[in-house]
Formats: C-alpha cells, structure tokens, sequence
C-alpha cells in the first residue's frame, strides 16, 4: 500500500469519527445561524442602512419641492418620505404622537417639529426650500430650465485624493478581515485542539503502538492533521458562505478588495492550520495523558493568541511599518496579512514573501515534526519538554 | 523465521536489556517468560520496531525488519491498544485496511474474526462498552484480521476467564497449525506448559532458560518423590541430600538430588511401611522458573535472590 493512502486511511478515520459527533454539527450549525442572524438584526434595524424620515407639507406644496427633499436627502445618506397633510393642528397632533418628524408650513415659512430635528433631516428640508423658492424665482425671470439646472445645479466638484482615503474604504474590509481572523482563531482553536487531544488519546490509549505496527510517525500524523483540517474547513467554509449571505442581507456593500481577499484568505487558513495542528500534534506527542497536554500546548496557544491580539491591535492601520513587518512573520500572517489583503493595504510583494515565509516555515515545521514525532509519541511518563523532545531526536 | 540476537538497550542508567537473543521458527510457538521488568514488553516492542535498540540485531527470515516487512506482523501490546469510541466493527476493519487488505477483504475479514473470537454480538458498540475480558479479544483479533506471518502478544492470557483462555489457546494453536510464528509472554507458567514445549525465560534484562519444557525441567538439579503409606507412618528416610517439604501422617513429600535412583527411594520406604503411592518428578516450569530467576519456589514472597 502506498503512503498517499495509508495517509487517506488516517484522514478518512479522523474524518468519520469527527463527524460522528452530534456535537460537531450542532456547533457548526449555531455559528451559521448565528452569523446569519447578525445579517437580519443589522437590517431590520438598520444600523447602517439610511435613517428614514417622515416629513409632511401642510397644504400644497411648492413646485420640486419634494423631489428636491428627496435628493438632497440621498445626499446626505438619508431617506425622507413626504407626504401632504391637511390642516396646521393635524399636522402637530400627527408629530405627537411620532407619526411624523417634520412638518413643513409653506405660508408660514415654518419648520415644525417636537424638538430639534435632527441636522441632516433639517438641511435637506432647508436646503430643498432654497432650491424649490430658488427655481420658483428664476422661472418667474422667464429663464428656462437649462438655464435653471447651470445655475442651481452646477457639476459637482470632482475629487482628487493626495493619497487614497485608507480609513473609509478599509471600513468593512476591516470588519470582514477581523471576522476572518476571528473564525480563523476559533477554527485553529476547536480544530488544533482536537488534533492536540486526539493524538494525545492514542498516546493514552495505547493505540498508537498498534498504530505505528503499521503506520510510519509521519503517516500518522498527516492523516490527523489533514483529516481533522478537512473537517475545519467544512466548518470554515460554511461560516464563510453564512457570512456572505449575512453581508448580502444586511445590505452592506462589499469592497471589491474583499472579493479578491477571498481565495487567499481560504489559502492562509489552510496553510495556517497546517503549521498550528502541526504544532499542537507535536505537543500531544510529549504527553501521555489528557491532563498535561494543555500544559504541553500552551506555549503554542500563547503565541497564537498573541497573534490573534495582533489583529486588534494593529488592524486599524494596515499600513504602518510595524503592521508590515509582522503581517510577513509566519506565526502572525495567517491572521493579519489576509485583513490586510482584504483592506487593499498589501502589496503584492508583501502577499507574495508573506506567502513564501509562511509555506516555507510550515514545510520546515512538517519536516522537524516528521523527525521527531516518531520518538515522542512512543515516550511514557512524565511530560517532555520541547528542548528533550529535539534532544530525543538528535540523539 | 524471527532471529533476535544479543540485543541490548539501555535507559538512561538502567539496562532494559542485556544481550536478549531468541528464535522463533515458522509455525512455532514460543513462550516468553520472565518476572516483571525482566526485558520481556521492551524485547517484544523492540521486534516491533517501537524502540530502538542500542546494539544486537533483529531479523524476519534472515533479513532486517523494515516498515513493509512489519505490515505482515500482529502485536497485541501489553497495555490494550483500541480507540475507546470506535465500535468493534469499524476498529477491525479500519486495521485491516492499514495492514494492507482491500476494503472488501477487510470486511471480510472482520466478520470472521468477531465471529472467532465471539464478541460479533457486539460487533456495533463502541470498544469502551465492552468488558474488559471482550475487549481483550478484540484486541486479538485486531493483531490477528490481516492473518499475520508472525504474532507478538504480550500478555495475552491476563484477564481471561477458563472459557476465554480455552479459546484463546485454540485461536493460537490454530494459528501455528497454519504456519504462523508466535511469540507471546504470560506469567500463567502452567499455561504455558500446556500449550507450548518452548519457552524462553528471561531475567534482569538477559536470557536465563530457553528450550523444550520437558528438558528444562529434566535439567533441573533435583526431584520431588511423594510417597503415601497404607497406614501411619514415621519413617525418616536416610539417604543424603534429602531434603523434607511436607509431610502428613501417612504422606510424604521430598526433594531429591536429580541423579538420585527413583527405586532406591522406594525400596527405602518399603523398608518403613507398605507404599501405596509413589511418584518421581522433575520439578514443574513455574518451579524451575522460579529457580532460574533466583527466587526460591517455596519461598518467594522473600524475593531472595542467588
């Protein structure tokens, strides 16, 4: 039989009993629909979607005068609906009792509200008065309409950024990116967690001697480490498609940047997780019961976290030096360099030698794993340290 | 043929193994013995592959044991080695597939294994469930579903009840009519007598007996005589080097030197009283166990050693 399916043969084990567990669907499930529903809340409540308005005219209202509320409030990223109303008294027992907002009185020349309207919603009825007694004026100067619209409307100003605005396009690549490493650091967690536990029960079990009558160390440990990998990503997959229905849902518009982040965000996972499960299969190899081996992984979950922390901490300004720099450092990259790609702050250079570090340090990390796995595994006893571990195989 | 010559490991200061060398043939079956921490688990992994040894060599057929080679090895390890939520089927099946065997012949080959070894009315529950007597079975017939050219079980008749031994002892000789190589270790030394005349005995890391029962035992330095008297009896015998173990009023129990004539000892007694009982015996295996690896036979709560 050849490695590549003694390897399938772990995998698929790793995999069945993996999906085994009812556990393992019921979380996957709550996280979908949990992620989905953030989508929901955030449109029904319109967080960020326009504030809506409702405005009435008493009477007839001037001529473009709604169309004009209409426009200027799009302008300023609101909606104002406006209707007519028929007397001054109904208009305030109306605004009583919150049906409307505003209240326009043309022959009065009056803004009515219960309190101070807010600023957009005031601007855009002012601004639309001028415009409509505005037009009114300049139709009544017998100027036509073409006339009118050079006048009133001149072109807008046309802008030209020094440097593009990083901190409004970043806005939702932002918060896509952090959600990325957020289920990165989750998967990485649940999933390395269970590739730490399950080597560290066939240690315990004693299984592994049956195992490895068969089986060469390496073997053993890709079959874990993929097979478990590809029930993360399964998982991973399914938050990631909840979390473009919950962006579509809730309205908001996706910054191409994210789209082409996409692919590599999936690759840095995958590449990630190898180089973590790596790690915390390693030290399951230096334990022999379930009770050491968060102690034996938590140098590894210490730099994992920290890595997470990163994103916090340096994810708001993706482009500083001290952001590039780590985004390139094997450890932290799986996290950072995919919210930076999605961002648009990385180059491609930096994609490019983020990506070489990163494959090149995995590659060494199977390579030292592969070597000294074969020796931990059969260790009994006491838990060893990293340092005994090296010096086992050295030896 | 299993060839394991003058193997040696230590462990940090502690000598595991002090020069081990053993055969087992094809279609023969070896017993391993020895006390606890005498070498017996660490020579058996070290066939296995599990440790590496400091010097000695080990060789299937007079060729050195690579990976593919142990594919067509069984090993039941001392302490069981199962996946506690997996349930028997799928353990045996997933086994078989690593040893090398096609998904088909694997399933195949589980049926007929827990069928064998009787636990294929459990064949859908998870191994934990089990007793700890099933799940010793299952562990055999993991080491046994890719029907193996060599079996090293450690300890396989701990645990078991009469009726599982009486199987167990049947799947084994099974095994060896059919020209597997068996290699397994037990302290059930009159079980072992039983189903095997080879032994190997081996103590603080190095071998102190090996060979057929009957000769280890004829070689033993001294014989039991019992003799039983008709009617009471107060006869001393007084002969030199007679040693008494017990005696009741009309039965008595002696060590003799081996060389010592059986028909001497019994004209003596005739002299004395009528016989109604005589036997002449060379010491049995779990004595000259005791004997070779330097514990007295009656006297082995003591642990003296020679």
């Amino acid at each position: 039989m050849s490695s590549a399916s003694t390897v399938r043969l772990v995998m698929l084990r790793e995999v069945r009993q993996r999906l085994h567990s009812l556990g393992f669907f019921i979380f996957t499930g709550l996280l979908c629909f949990g992620i989905i529903t953030i989508g929901i809340v955030k449109r029904t409540l319109g967080e960020d979607g326009p504030a809506r308005h409702h405005m009435a005219v008493i009477g007839a209202a001037p001529a473009g005068f709604a169309d004009a509320v209409r426009e200027v409030a799009q302008s300023l990223g609101i909606e104002i609906r406006v209707d007519s109303v028929g007397s001054r008294s109904a208009a305030e027992q109306q605004l009583r009792s919150g049906e409307l907002d505003i209240v326009i009185d043309p022959t009065a020349g009056q803004l009515i509200s219960r309190s101070k309207p807010p600023d957009q919603l005031a601007a855009s009825a002012n601004t639309a008065w001028r415009l409509s007694k505005a037009t009114a004026a300049a139709r009544s100067a017998a100027l036509d309409d073409q006339q009118i619209s050079s006048i009133l409307s001149p072109a807008p100003l046309v802008p030209d950024f020094l440097q593009p605005d990083r901190n409004s396009t970043g806005n939702v690549a932002t918060i896509v990116g952090t959600a990325a490493a957020a289920m990165l650091f989750v998967a990485i967690s649940a999933f390395g967690g269970m590739v730490l536990t399950g080597v560290v029960e066939e240690k315990s079990t004693g299984v592994v001697e049956v195992l490895l009558s068969h089986v060469r160390a390496h073997q053993l440990l890709a079959g874990k480490v993929f097979g478990i990998g590809a029930v993360a990503m399964t998982q991973f997959g399914a938050a990631l498609l909840s979390g473009l229905i919950a962006l579509r849902i809730s309205g908001i518009t996706v910054p191409g940047a994210v789209w082409i982040g996409l692919p590599t965000t999936i690759l840095w996972f995958i590449v990630g997780f190898v180089l973590y499960s790596t790690l915390f299969a390693l030290a399951g190899s230096f334990v022999s019961r379930q009770e050491d081996a968060q102690g034996a992984a938590a140098p590894i979950s210490m730099v994992f976290t920290a890595a997470y922390l990163t994103v916090f901490a340096l994810g708001n300004s993706p482009y500083a030096t001290t952001t590039r720099i780590v985004s390139m450092l094997p450890p932290f990259a799986p996290l950072l360099m995919p919210l930076r790609i999605a961002t648009g702050a990385a180059s491609v250079f930096e994609i490019g030698l983020s990506a070489v570090l990163l494959l090149a340090a995995t590659y060494a990390m199977l390579r030292l794993a592969g070597a000294v796995y074969g020796r931990t595994l059969l260790h009994r006893g006491a838990r060893l340290s990293w340092r005994e571990a090296l010096r086992m195989t050295s030896s | 043929m299993l060839e394991v010559f003058d193997i040696r490991k230590r462990f940090g200061e502690v000598a595991a193994l002090n020069g081990v060398s053993l055969r087992v043939g094809r279609g023969e079956l070896v017993g391993f013995l020895g006390p606890n921490g005498a070498g017996k688990s660490t020579t058996m992994r070290a066939i296995m592959g599990l440790i590496a040894i400091d010097s000695g060599s080990i060789t299937w057929d007079r060729a050195p044991i690579t990976a593919r080679v142990r594919r067509e090895f069984g090993y039941m390890p001392a302490e069981r080695g199962m996946y506690p939520k997996m349930t028997v089927r799928d353990q045996l099946v997933y086994f078989a597939r690593l040893a090398g065997l096609s998904p088909s012949a694997a399933k195949k080959a589980a049926e007929s294994w827990m069928e064998r070894v009787d636990v294929h009315h459990r064949a859908d529950d998870e191994v934990q469930a089990l007793s700890s007597g099933n799940q010793q079975r299952v562990q055999l017939a993991i080491a046994l579903v890719h029907e193996p050219a060599l079996l090293i079980l450690d300890e396989p008749f701990s645990g078991l009840d009469p009726v599982a031994v009486e199987n167990m002892k049947s799947i084994l000789l099974g095994q060896v009519e059919r020209g597997t190589s068996v290699l397994f270790s037990s302290h059930q030394l009159d079980l072992v007598s039983d189903i095997t005349r080879n032994v190997v005995i081996v103590d603080g890391g190095h071998v102190v007996l090996e060979g057929d029962v009957r000769e280890i035992r004829e070689r033993a330095a001294f014989r039991y005589a019992s003799i039983g008297f008709a009617e009471d009896c107060r006869w001393v015998p007084e002969m030199l080097d007679v040693e008494l173990i017990d005696r009741s009023p009309r039965a008595l129990r002696l060590r003799v030197p081996a060389a010592t004539e059986p028909a001497a000892v019994l004209a003596d007694a005739t002299r004395a009283g009528r016989v109604v009982e005589f036997s002449f015996a060379p010491p049995d295996l779990s004595e000259v166990f005791l004997a070779s690896v330097g514990r007295d036979a009656s006297n082995e709560s003591e642990e003296v050693r020679a």
